[in-house]
């Protein structure tokens, strides 16, 4: 290494260590080198002056040994983007919430003022209760098409994995590209409509009824997620030993018996992780309401994201559209601590 | 004596899974049809470029042709659309996994102060919702200057903290040893990331390039709020652009056939690494 390139570490830790130091007094834990590493960056201040001086080289010897100083350049660009473009927008999100913005860049402090907006507001309301509505029938839907896929897709027949290649192909077709498809699909001249008229039903007013329209939504989620899901569920499904459906059913158990009382119970965690992420994701719905309804009809559609969207950037409501973005990161994290719990309980 | 349970048992078990078998295939064709039936009339649509819609004599290949793919690359921005969208993608996966895995062979090796706090926070970071910081995020790239630019669109997704979580669990279980053995044939810490640590992340480097790339080829909502010119969309934008505009149907499809095709093509040839992608990042 040149005499040049030792210097490098020397002169980026100053900018470097602040962002690092920043979370620890909250955090408490600061990390068991906390002591010998300080030494090395009291040193680093005075480096430029005297790189010679005896008591910098020391203090660069060890950081050396342990690598403080290149570790510190090799997080150097990931710790500041995510600084800038992450940590910091989501704190900045948190503060305008309470405050107001203005398109000439100045922000002011508005306390309460926007929640106070957001929670006497009746679209807020309709916008909660839509999510919630296409959540409640969104998600157990697509969980239980995925398990009953799963099951489906633990047998070893010819084919299956050409069938779970194909089931994968919604996940990975971007959400803007299936909208366009299912909005035909659920056109009133479209295929959905033809096969309902074709066998006696008459025409569904799919996306065009304030009923109707959270349903289709959450049918197609289901065509979109539910490869996904089964992906998760059949790994679970899989990891189950043998010896423990067989030996139930050596003890006369029927098909139905083993799956209620062995299987499912072990495939709990499997099936866990995928209703989290599946009330996340809902709770999150928005390319399919942007491109398929708009919100509509009327306000029918008009979910919690939806609402961020539009008040955010069709009427630069920032602070009013930041609290209920406030909103959703605390529904978010109420799931969230909700799964920790669940596993700290389970021991998984 | 034990011959005549165990017969009759596995003659139980064998009769319950051929029944099986057979029925088995039937649900799952069924699905499998139903499945492939949206991207089926996405295809067939876009090839009926000036016919009227009747069904169900519109889902069969009667008046084939590629006139709305013509359309759709001459009259449109789709080949831009698709560029713009390359450059997008492309980018950010290349970026990410270098910025990633530098970070994250600090993290599994090395000792920094604040290491623990600094990687929680970052993890921490995914249980924030993506539309609480997206205000904020525009702000401070218009104020950057960034508003419908390339940097403006790729910078801000680069900080990816799954991508440094995978990379990292990934890089500590890289044997010490040989790192160690690297420094002592006299490489510098550089040239041990790069030649001794890297190649031995080949396997989650793959799997991370595909998830980075899917995710930013399928990316809506940032590339909505961030684009102002045709000229600069991305191919979901693109597309919802044509939608909106009431652009013929067969034009529209022939778009979302291109925006899906590249997609498409990659899940053939590399379908493992997309399953395991999806699967070990948990987000679509």
């Amino acid at each position: 290494m040149s005499e040049r390139a030792t210097h490098m570490p020397h002169g980026r830790e100053t900018s470097l260590e602040a962002p690092g130091r920043r979370p620890l007094p909250s955090g408490g834990e600061g990390g068991e080198g906390g002591e010998g590493d300080k030494g090395g960056d009291a040193a680093v201040g005075v480096a430029a002056a005297g790189p010679r001086h005896p008591a910098i080289t020391q203090a660069w010897q060890r950081m050396r040994r342990n690598g403080t100083g290149m570790a510190l350049v090799f997080i150097a660009p990931y710790v500041v983007l995510f600084f800038v473009f992450r940590i910091g927008p989501a704190a900045a999100g948190m503060v305008l919430s309470f405050g107001s913005y203005s398109i000439n860049g100045t922000t002011h402090w508005e306390g309460l003022s926007n929640f106070h907006a957001l929670f006497t507001d009746p679209l807020f309301w309709t916008s909660l209760r839509v999510t919630v509505v296409y959540t409640i029938i969104a998600v157990p839907l697509t969980v239980v098409v995925s398990l009953g896929m799963a099951l489906l897709c633990t047998r070893s027949i010819r084919g299956i994995k050409v069938y779970r290649a194909l089931y994968f192909l919604p996940v990975i077709t971007s959400l803007v590209t299936s909208s366009v498809i299912w909005q035909w699909i659920y056109s009133s001249n479209g295929p959905a409509n033809w096969f309902f008229e074709s066998i006696g039903l008459g025409a569904v007013p799919w996306l065009s009824s304030n009923s109707m329209v959270l349903p289709s939504l959450s049918l197609m989620s289901v065509w979109t997620r539910f490869g996904f899901d089964m992906l998760i569920l059949l790994a679970g499904l899989l990891a189950i030993p043998k010896e423990y459906t067989e030996a139930a059913m050596i003890d006369g158990a029927s098909a139905w018996q083993t799956f209620w009382r062995v299987t499912l119970p072990q495939l709990r965690p499997a099936l866990f992780f995928v209703v989290v992420l599946e009330l996340i994701q809902s709770f999150q719905v928005f390319d399919v309401i942007y491109v398929m309804t708009r919100g509509g009809p009327g306000d029918a559609s008009y979910s919690l994201v939806y609402l961020i969207y539009d008040q955010g950037f069709n009427f630069f409501n920032f602070g009013y559209a930041s609290a209920a973005g406030v909103v959703l990161f605390a529904i978010t994290l109420v799931v969230s601590l909700w799964q920790r719990w669940v596993f700290r309980g389970d021991g998984t | 004596m034990t011959t005549g349970i165990a017969p009759d048992l596995a003659r139980r078990l064998a009769k319950r899974r051929s029944r099986r078998k057979l029925w088995a295939h039937l649900p799952l064709a069924l699905v499998a049809l139903l499945t492939i039936f949206p991207f089926y009339v996405m295809v067939i649509l876009s090839t009926q470029n000036g016919q009227a819609i009747s069904l169900p004599g519109s889902l069969f290949p009667v008046h084939f042709n590629l006139s709305a793919y013509l359309a759709a690359i001459q009259g449109g921005d789709v080949m831009r659309w698709a560029l713009n969208t390359l450059i997008y993608a492309g980018v950010s996966v290349v970026l990410v996994l270098t910025f990633a895995s530098f970070a994250a062979y600090a993290f599994a090796k090395k000792r920094f102060f604040g290491k623990t706090v600094l990687f929680w926070t970052f993890i921490a970071m995914l249980m924030v919702p993506y539309q609480l910081t997206l205000i904020p995020q525009f702000i401070l790239v218009a104020k950057l200057g960034g508003i419908d630019t390339y940097w403006g669109l790729i910078v801000p997704t680069l900080a990816n903290a799954q991508a440094l979580f995978l990379m990292r669990q990934f890089i500590s279980q890289v044997p010490d040893e040989l790192i160690d053995a690297g420094r002592i044939d006299g490489a510098g810490e550089f040239r041990t990331f790069v030649q001794i640590v890297l190649p031995q992340t080949k396997p989650i480097l793959a799997t991370l390039g595909v998830f980075v790339f899917l995710w930013h080829w399928n990316d809506f909502l940032w590339p909505l709020v961030e684009t102002r010119s045709p000229d600069h969309y991305v191919m979901t934008v693109g597309l919802y652009s044509l939608e909106a505009q009431n652009i013929s149907l067969a034009i529209t499809m022939a778009a979302a056939v291109i925006t899906f095709l590249p997609i498409f093509f990659l899940y053939l040839v590399l379908q493992r690494y997309f399953i395991r992608s999806v699967a070990i990042t948990g987000l679509k």
